[in-house]
């Protein structure tokens, strides 16, 4: 096979096209599964990244650019004759400069890797996916994904100062820089942001990074009645509160984090509210004391404030665990968890979580909820069987209806997780119904404009 | 067989891929980022196993090389939001492909680790030779504590010459002699007559110093001597489990035979494997298993003034029932430091992967040394004869046991 040919001698060891070695290709994180594809490229340098690109541009075959392969949307398989190109081995922190608040990555470095080493200077990179343990740097960017400190510090676009990347066509190209400020042109850095490697390959980013707040604290509040977890959040907000952390999970997550993590809940509560204060030493009791007041006129079943960091961090690392804790709580062997993420404005979050648990009922499903409700992203977890037709028309109905509810009050259909192969039709919807239907066009010419082969992740994000 | 697929499927089945693993996982950068030497990409292989056995009664790939480069260290589970254990589905996996008998399906290093073992009580054949650490030394000839060397200290002083002559031949080479040799096990005695005299003698001095804070602690023991067998780690973690059940019962036997009730292990492979699988193994298992460093008393340690890094072994921290004895200690007699990744966050030293993948085993231990030299103490120290041996093909390293008995001369 020429194609192979030319890869191996492109890439040399750093391609693998066994059978057993492909395998694991075939998944992410999402409850799709791809086919195998014809070879993984895992390549160590911009050349190699550039190589690869040129070699699949000649042959039209489509490249699936992969990070962590934590995706909740498929947009990391390989959906037909693909190569992956994995960029694992860009796993270095290049520099940190703290007095100009940027640091360089490379895109293969785990967030959590990065942030551990950035808290040697103090300073840290706030976008923080629940999967930040096993997401890198160059995924996240690619799914522009927000996650539990967004209610603060917005999601990954704004924490991204410049980027090199190399173009379908084996170009590489600089954009943005290391400053604070830029009025250059169009914003070409935040055009790679979200565009799920349909664009080009990141193989350099320089990231904004902050300092560490000095303290943290945090309030778990117990409720009954969603809308009050809603009316809490907003009522917060309005009187100048910003929570670094805002999270509910309902029941059945509860349910789940006590059997795999060992956490206990009181067993009347249906929903848990997490709040994290981040305050100068000084102010932080004051601060925590004036959130909690603010929850406890929602009428908490319970309601309990702690700054211990054992108890926060065991806290905290349920929370990002959630998604997969979840299975633990699934009727069969054959459900998997499909995961919904819409976002509303937060004043209208009260509504938007009432009118999520009606069409639960609705729908007749079983759905987990949880969520960054500070910035009213609210995720739906649906139990399902994928195998089973009926059962998938019915998760692609209430997808839809979830999707709506975001719309009606001013959200999005995709707060965080991207496009991928899930929300396609989705994603049609809310130009269509925006009222903005050129917007698609422009979408399609842009990506034509920067791969006209049509090689980058082909079948993800829109046809 | 049954009872294997129903637990791979049980663990595979809890798995909804989200890579949480992976991420901590020695062999995948090791590998270089090959998803199928990593946690996750052996969790989705478990499938893909369990597929083939379901569908065609056999495998259907050549799937040793992931399970096999599992260095059972657990850092996956302790990250696993669903409690997923890549390691065990690692070891059932071996397991199933041990019983399957198929040709290929099985690693040809396994088969003759397992081979001579089983013909010599001994991974090498060997026997002659390795009490000579005791020297001189004396014990009960019967007590009711036997100390149990497992031999895995002396084991360690061959296993670097064993790989040099492995790099010699080639893998291709090196896979051919070691199936020649599970078919005729007495070949394997041949890397028996190749040792490092300087690392041996150093390995006998940690022995020696166990044997003294025994003593010292007030502790009478007895000793098998060049009797003593293997404790079959290598089979049980190969996933010979067949194989396993018998040479256990005839190592319980031979214990018993000493009239000892308690056992008093010196490293943590042999303390975990008495502990933890041996109960499930030999019917009516009823020896009291201790390491070492439970007999000694805290109180009589001083402190010896140094500072020290510690790399503790996974099997004492990244099981389930954690055990922290020798860190305690080694508190009392020095002023401990930890790499960022220890406790619960432990990263393996690449020992297990020694004697199958080499070149994986190197680079972990590398990463390793390096993590722990940058702590910059006085000395880096541990506790278990592979950590020590592996990490010392970089640099310095000592067995936690000098220094304790420094800290117990005062």
């Amino acid at each position: 096979m020429a194609l192979l040919e030319d890869l191996k001698s492109a890439l040399g060891n750093n391609l693998l096209t066994r059978k057993e070695q492909l395998i694991p290709y075939r998944t992410d994180a999402s409850y799709f599964q791809g086919n195998d594809p014809v070879a993984v490229a895992l390549p160590d340098s911009v050349e190699q990244v550039s190589d690869t690109l040129k070699i699949c541009q000649k042959y039209s075959v489509s490249v699936v650019v992969r990070g962590g392969g934590t995706s909740l949307t498929g947009s990391s398989i390989p959906l037909e004759d693909s190569i992956v190109l994995s960029m694992a081995k860009f796993d270095h922190i290049l520099e940190v400069k703290p007095e100009d608040r940027y640091a360089i990555a490379e895109p293969g470095v785990r967030l959590d890797a990065l942030n551990e080493y950035l808290s040697r200077f103090r300073h840290f990179y706030p976008p923080d996916p629940a999967s930040s343990l096993a997401a890198t740097v160059g995924g996240s960017i690619s799914t522009n994904a927000g996650g539990l400190r967004a209610a603060t510090y917005g999601t990954t676009r704004n924490w991204i100062l410049g980027l090199e990347v190399v173009l379908p066509n084996g170009e590489v190209i600089n954009v943005g820089g290391k400053v604070l400020k830029r009025t250059a042109g169009y914003d070409l850095t935040a055009l790679f942001v979200g565009a799920e490697g349909t664009l080009g390959v990141i193989t350099k980013a320089i990231l904004k990074i902050w300092p560490l707040p000095e303290a943290k604290g945090r309030i778990l509040a117990y409720y009954d009645e969603i809308g009050n977890v809603g009316r809490a959040i907003s009522s917060m907000k309005a009187r100048g509160i910003t929570p670094e952390i805002a999270e509910f999970l309902d029941r059945i997550t509860m349910d789940s984090l006590e059997k795999t993590r060992g956490m206990e809940f009181p067993e009347r509560a249906r929903y848990l509210l997490i709040v994290d204060i981040a305050a100068p030493r000084e102010s932080l009791q004051r601060q925590l004391q004036d959130a909690a007041e603010v929850m406890k006129e929602f009428s908490p079943l319970d309601l309990r404030v702690t700054t211990d960091p054992q108890e926060m961090s065991r806290i905290y690392e349920a929370r990002k665990g959630a998604y997969a804790s979840l299975l633990s709580e699934r009727s069969s062997m054959s459900e998997r968890v499909v995961i919904g993420d819409i976002v509303v404005p937060a004043s209208r979050l009260p509504e938007a979580l009432k009118d999520s648990e009606s069409k639960v009922n609705e729908h007749g499903l079983k759905v987990a909820l949880f969520g960054h409700i500070a910035d009213g992203n609210i995720h739906a977890n649906i139990y399902a069987d994928v195998s089973n037709r009926e059962q998938m028309k019915k998760v692609d109905e209430f997808q839809i209806d979830f999707g709506r509810i975001a719309l009606k009050y001013g959200g999005s259909v995709s707060a965080e997780h991207g496009i991928g192969i899930e929300k396609k039709e989705l994603l049609e919807m809310e130009i269509r119904e925006t009222g903005s239907p050129h917007v698609m066009e422009l979408m399609k010419a842009i990506r034509k404009d920067f791969d006209p082969k049509g090689i980058m992740n082909r079948g993800k994000m829109f046809d | 067989m049954t009872d294997l697929l129903r637990q791979l499927e049980e663990e595979v089945g809890k798995c909804i891929s989200c890579g949480f693993c992976e991420s901590v996982c020695p062999t995948l950068p090791a590998s270089g980022y090959d998803l199928w030497k990593g946690a996750r990409g052996r969790v989705i292989l478990g499938k893909e196993l369990l597929n083939s056995m379901n569908m065609e009664g056999k495998p259907n790939l050549q799937l040793s090389d992931s399970f096999y480069s599992c260095l059972d260290c657990f850092a996956c589970l302790q990250v696993c939001p669903a409690g997923v254990n890549a390691g065990v589905v690692s070891h059932l996996s071996r397991s199933i492909l041990a019983g399957a008998k198929m040709k290929g399906s099985r690693n040809p290093y396994a088969s003759m680790i397992v081979a001579a073992t089983m013909k010599y009580m001994n991974p090498l054949g060997i026997h002659r030779g390795l009490g000579s650490w005791a020297s001189g030394l004396k014990f009960s000839d019967r007590s009711e504590n036997l100390l149990y060397t497992g031999n895995m200290y002396q084991l360690m002083a061959y296993t670097g010459k064993m790989n040099a002559m492995r790099s010699l031949m080639g893998d291709a080479m090196g896979r051919f002699m070691a199936a020649m040799a599970s078919e005729i096990p007495s070949l394997v005695r041949i890397s028996a007559t190749q040792y490092d005299k300087d690392f041996k003698a150093k390995l006998d001095q940690s022995l020696r110093n166990i044997a003294e804070l025994l003593a010292r602690a007030g502790v009478n023991f007895s000793y098998m001597g060049d009797e003593e067998p293997y404790p079959g780690t290598f089979i049980y973690d190969l996933g010979y489990l067949e194989e396993f059940r018998e040479y256990s019962a005839k190592v319980y036997r031979m214990l018993k035979k000493t009239g000892a009730r308690r056992i008093i292990t010196v490293d943590p492979h042999t303390y975990d494997l008495l502990r933890n699988a041996y109960p499930k193994y030999v019917k009516g298992f009823d020896l009291e298993v201790v390491f070492y460093t439970d007999l000694l008393d805290q109180s009589k340690l001083h402190s010896t003034g140094k500072n020290v890094a510690y790399h503790e072994p996974c099997h004492f921290v990244l099981r389930t029932d954690a055990y922290n004895r020798p860190l305690e200690l080694l508190r009392s007699a020095s002023e401990v430091k930890l790499p960022a990744r220890s406790g619960k966050r432990n990263r393996c030293c690449g020992g297990p992967d020694e004697l199958i993948f080499p070149d994986l085993s190197e680079k972990i231990s590398n990463d390793r040394y390096a993590e722990l030299e940058a702590i910059g103490a006085d000395e880096i120290v541990t506790a278990c004869p592979i950590c020590l041996s592996n990490l010392s093909k970089k640099g310095k390293v000592s067995d936690i046991s000098g220094l304790l008995l420094e800290a117990m001369k005062g």
